[in-house]
């Protein structure tokens, strides 16, 4: 590779795609110019994505389960709140991340511009920086890793600081009594689950019949149970048809078959303040594009091949702005994969499993091929699913509705897909990645010792089930 | 008569709430599969099955509270008892009878309204009554848009009179009083009329467009995998829109979204793992490599789609990746030498010729076979021509008898084809096409600015043909006695497979031998070769008489994909004109 370790490159926006990308590039040899509005790389993940929601969240479920040691025989006074704390706590995490980033790059020699990026032609970007400079740089190759915004519904457009979106909700400006979540998906899950625990009144309305669509239902279900006691409402089949501003609330309007049959499901509500988070749009729209040979779908996603190059040979793309799923991760190993095929390696994106995690409480994961999927196929799967409420470890942290499942293939009896939901699922998925990627059989899952007590015996508990010789389950024999 | 008793749950666990019955009168159970959903105060718990047959009755409904024991319901030609219950931890294939797992609403979500209707059956007859009618599609009509949306304004139209459409690709624009949907085509054609106007309100089933000639689609996927994509009100509409767009735009195969789902608008992922659908991923099945041997093999350059894995399950390992390259090398290697062989060998069956009498077999190997192989490769691929001509050398006879000492002075021997070197080196410089080689692969001409010409040798080890090197810059003495030495070095079987390589063009003179013309073959890659047969004492017609004149009769064989007809008798004149006047050779030389 070493004639093609003195490259020029530029990486447009410094979310977790960039910068991966940019680091690994400058480990590679090759000159980096990395380029984002922010102060320093982070992008939407740190800045006001995964980091600050996590962050959130661990102190949701803190206050939830300061709650539940009542039952323990430990009892708490309600939790006193101090806000600007809270905030400031969360801020100091964001920027510790973003800081260690900034001085990542230095380290790297990667020489960061703060500014926005507009295409001059294939390898020519303008830059116009924060303090109102410009400069126009020129690249051998150039990595788009511009991410993505919250979609914005006409509709439910109103000028107020009571019609959030997640950056809005991430500020945590107040606790409203009342919250209306539009959009069951996993953000606005996530972010319900916050002000909940934080004591506000909180709603969610989905368009379709169940939350985290397109998710297995019998992962969701635990999760769904869960939230129907934290939140005032779960509205399914319904969409908000208008939001008015009241002055001191937002009147809205509810549409849906069920609308109007009980006192729980009304057809308007005046809430406090409410979450659109109904999906995410491409940043595909970049100043000069068009003078490039870089081809944008239809649905504004930036088109790639599996080396994540465009239609512009002397640029690539990567993150939510070349598509599904928008993730960190996926945007990440997206980055590096982008770099080695700059590099002049053979390489593609090609994962087995890509991780989903929903960080609500209980917290839902999968990876790999799901039930639905496997329906939508027709593909003949066996699924063995082990219940939490035989794991040991799951009853002394008082939480049994977890499940463990996992998709096999019967005629190998390969692993092709995990799905858990529980506590720690998140960090669990990990072991079903790996189990997916390295095309482990159920009898490798279950021949692993796994350490006792532990969440983790799920994974080879279910695995056990597939053979009927589950220790903590008992199963009679067939026939 | 079969009845299903709640069975035990497991320890301590007495009683269960029901929150969701996945069955109904009518349906077919079959053991094993889950028919209701039960929430103990320890979790919530799927009860499979552990009787076969069509539900009969059913003995509790949802949000009662069931003990361990109680009938829950009753079934026909029931069959397969099994012996004992199981709880929750099932395997179960994923295609069921009945309601699969993913299709289950969340408990404490409305029950499906109609209560007495089969939510587990109908679904299935709904498809199969589908399926039992394809749509042979030449128009397309606003499909359904979702509960409650009968209409919408159309704000664009993607389309036009002309446009290619496929199903599933976007096609029009329509806001609804709920959200602007994108309508992706449920057919495939081309458009013939659109029938609808950008502002126009439009109805659930009006003609959007007709078709020049629709295919048929398969009713039964497409209406689901075509709802209408909503794309900006819910989580999933991004994610709609996506699986559309990647659609639209040919990157992965379509798949079928779920048929099972309570609403057909419903193909949505909350955050989609499905690997074909993700941007620059084409839809193959997840490869069993782990992710180290998958980059091997793409270094490598081999498909890990063809390779078997020997591992358990199919699993595919690095060894297998080199084996399977090793196989690939050398049947590549196989495939490079089997053609001429099989161009030579390939021939009906051989006689018995020992029938006939006594014959001896004698390997051949060697010199003999390459031969075999090379001429006939070059006699396959290229179309051959012959030219004959005749050339008057009495003059250049003259010529050679007096450099004849001085080439024997230098240690060669001045022949006629010592000369026709030189004569032939002159002669490609005018006819550079003669000089050339055909790279029929990157459908090029190669032209050689350098004149090498080899000179057939008949050996005891067979045909040989050594290369004089540069021959347009030697003199006809330096050629005579290079030509000496490389046809002794032949003979000597000294001679090195370089001083056999890099020819231009090939002389082979068999006029030692006799004969008045003959064929040469042309030596390939080269394309041409010039024969020359005895010359002997002819009558001429010269100025009105016949005068005895020394005739060396000329035969080019010529490569007739590059070389046209004319130009091979007018290099051959040249030729001739050449040894007629060894006087321009003498300045030139
Ligand atoms: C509330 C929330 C929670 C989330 N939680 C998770 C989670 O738990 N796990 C997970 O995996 N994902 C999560 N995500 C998604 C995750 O944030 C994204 O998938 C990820 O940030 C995508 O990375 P990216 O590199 O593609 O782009 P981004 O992170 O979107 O970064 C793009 C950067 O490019 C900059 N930019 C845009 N245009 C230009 C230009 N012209 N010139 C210069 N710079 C430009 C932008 O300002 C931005 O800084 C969450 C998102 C949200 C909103």
């Amino acid at each position: 590779m070493s004639e093609t370790t003195n490259l020029n490159i530029a990486v447009v926006g410094g979310g977790p795609g960039g910068y991966a990308a940019a680091f690994l590039a400058a480990d590679l040899g090759m000159t980096v110019t990395l380029i984002d509005p922010e102060v320093n790389p982070g992008g939407v993940c740190l800045y006001r994505g995964c980091i600050p929601s996590k962050a959130l969240l661990h102190v949701a479920k803190l206050v939830e389960e300061s709650h539940q040691a009542k039952d323990w025989g430990i009892e708490f006074a309600a939790p006193k709140i101090n806000l600007a704390r809270l905030r400031s706590w969360k801020e100091g995490v964001v920027k510790k991340l973003t800081g260690g980033l900034g001085i990542l790059s230095k380290q790297r020699k990667v020489r960061y511009v703060q500014g926005r990026a507009e295409f001059e032609n294939s390898t020519t970007l303008r830059v116009t920086k924060t303090d109102g400079a410009e400069e126009v740089l020129s690249f051998d190759r150039i990595i788009i890793a511009t991410g993505s915004r919250p979609a914005i519904v006409p509709s439910l457009k109103l000028d107020t600081p009571r019609m959030m979106d997640s950056t809005g909700a991430l500020n945590l400006e107040d606790i409203p009594g009342s919250l209306l979540v539009v959009g069951g998906g996993y953000i606005g899950l996530e972010l319900g689950s916050v002000y909940a625990a934080l004591g506000t009144r909180v709603t969610v309305v989905e368009m379709l019949s169940g939350l985290l669509p397109g998710a297995d239902r019998d992962l969701v279900l635990p999760l769904h149970k869960r939230l129907e006691k934290m939140f005032e409402g779960i509205l399914l089949n319904t969409t908000v048809a208008a939001v008015q501003d009241e002055g001191t609330g937002i009147r809205a309007t509810f549409e849906g078959a069920d609308v109007g049959v009980s006192e729980a499901k009304p057809h308007e509500k005046v809430f406090d303040r409410v979450l659109v988070s109904v999906g995410r749009k491409p940043n595909s729209e970049i100043a000069g594009l068009e003078k490039t040979q870089v081809q944008v779908g239809q649905r504004g996603f930036i088109q790639v091949n599996k080396q994540l190059q465009t239609d512009d040979l002397a640029v690539y793309a990567i993150g939510d702005v070349v598509g599904e799923p928008m993730l960190a991760h996926k945007a990440m190993h997206e980055g590096r994969t982008a770099v080695e095929a700059i590099a002049g390696h053979k390489v593609a994106f090609e994962p087995n499993a890509i991780p989903a995690v929903v960080f609500t409480d209980p917290e839902v994961a999968w990876c790999g091929l799901t039930e639905t999927q496997a329906q939508n196929e027709n593909r003949e799967i066996k699924v063995a699913k082990f219940p939490w409420a035989a794991s040991g470890r799951a009853i002394t942290l008082d939480r049994p509705e977890g499940m463990t499942k996992l998709l096999i293939d019967p005629q190998t009896e390969r692993v092709l897909g995990v799905g858990i939901v529980g506590v720690g699922a998140g960090e669990l998925i990990a072991e079903g990645v790996l189990a997916v990627e390295m095309a482990a059989l159920a009898r490798d899952v279950a021949m692993t010792i796994h350490p006792h007590p532990t969440l983790s015996e799920t994974v080879m508990e279910s695995a056990e089930v597939f053979f009927g010789t589950s220790t903590d389950i008992y199963r009679p024999k067939r026939g | 008569m079969i009845e299903f008793k709640l069975p035990e749950l497991g320890e301590n666990i007495e009683q269960g709430d029901l929150v969701r019955l996945m069955i109904a009168p009518g349906s077919t159970v079959s053991a094993g599969q889950s028919v209701m959903e039960l929430e103990t105060d320890k979790a919530v718990l799927e009860v499979p099955s552990s009787v076969s047959g069509t539900v009969q009755q059913i003995h509790v409904k949802e949000g009662d509270k069931i003990k361990v024991g109680q009938v829950i319901f009753t079934v026909e030609n029931g069959a397969g008892v099994r012996s004992a219950p199981e709880i929750a931890a099932t395997v179960a294939p994923t295609e069921p009878v009945g309601p699969p797992v993913a299709a289950s609403q969340p408990a404490g979500s409305p029950a499906p309204s109609s209560a007495p209707s089969t939510p587990a059956s109908a679904p299935a007859v709904e498809r199969a009554e589908r399926r039992a009618q394809p749509q042979v599609a030449s128009e397309f009509k606003l499909p359904e848009l979702g509960e409650n949306i009968s209409q919408g304004d159309l704000v664009r139209l993607m389309i036009a009179p002309g446009t290619k459409v496929s199903e599933g690709q976007p096609v029009m624009e329509l806001e609804t009083d709920k959200a602007v949907v994108e309508v992706p085509s449920s057919v495939s054609g081309v458009v013939k009329e659109v029938k609808v106007k950008e502002g126009e309100k439009i109805k659930v089933g009006q003609v959007i467009f007709t078709l020049e000639g629709g295919a048929p689609v398969q009713a039964e996927t497409t209406r689901a995998r075509n709802a209408p994509v909503e794309h900006v009100s819910g989580q999933h509409g991004a994610r709609l829109a996506f699986q559309a767009a990647i659609r639209a735009e040919g990157k992965t195969e379509e798949q079928a979204l779920p048929p099972d789902q309570p609403r057909p608008a419903s193909p949505v992922f909350s955050m989609p793992l499905q690997l074909g659908k993700v941007a620059g991923t084409e839809h193959r099945q997840a490869i069993p490599a782990a992710p180290h041997v998958r980059r091997f093999a793409r270094e490598v350059g081999v498909d890990i789609y063809e390779v078997k894995g020997t591992g358990p399950g199919g699993r595919i390992s690095e060894d297998d990746i080199k084996a399977y390259a090793k196989a690939l090398l050398s049947a590549a290697a196989t495939a490079a030498q089997a053609p001429p062989r099989a161009g030579y060998f390939a021939q009906p069956q051989l006689p018995d010729f020992a029938k006939w009498g006594k014959v001896e077999r004698v390997s051949m190997r060697g010199v003999r076979r390459k031969t075999a192989e090379h001429l006939a490769e070059a006699w396959n691929t290229i179309p051959h021509v012959t030219q004959h001509d005749r050339a008057d050398i009495t003059e250049l006879e003259q010529l050679r008898a007096r450099f004849a000492p001085k080439a024997e002075e230098a240690g060669g021997k001045m022949t006629v084809t010592a000369i026709a070197l030189k004569v032939c080196a002159a002669a490609l410089k005018v006819f550079p096409q003669f000089n050339a080689s055909i790279d029929i692969e990157k459908e090029e001409i190669v032209y050689k600015q350098y004149i090498n010409i080899g000179v057939a040798a008949d050996t005891d080890r067979g045909l040989l043909v050594p290369v004089i090197r540069d021959v347009d810059k030697k003199n006809i003495v330096e050629l005579a006695v290079e030509l000496s030495q490389l046809s002794k070095k032949a003979r000597d079987k000294k001679i090195t497979p370089e001083e056999m390589q890099g020819g231009t063009f090939t002389i082979t003179n068999l006029g030692g031998i006799g004969g008045v013309g003959f064929t040469p073959i042309v030596n390939h890659p080269e394309v041409a070769i010039l024969g020359l047969s005895r010359s002997r004492m002819e009558p001429e017609w010269i100025n009105g008489k016949f005068e005895p004149r020394l005739i060396l009769p000329l035969s080019l064989s010529y490569d007739h994909r590059l070389i046209d007809g004319a130009d091979a008798a007018r290099f051959l004149r040249w030729i001739a004109e050449a040894f007629e006047q060894p006087f321009l050779l003498s300045v030139q030389g």
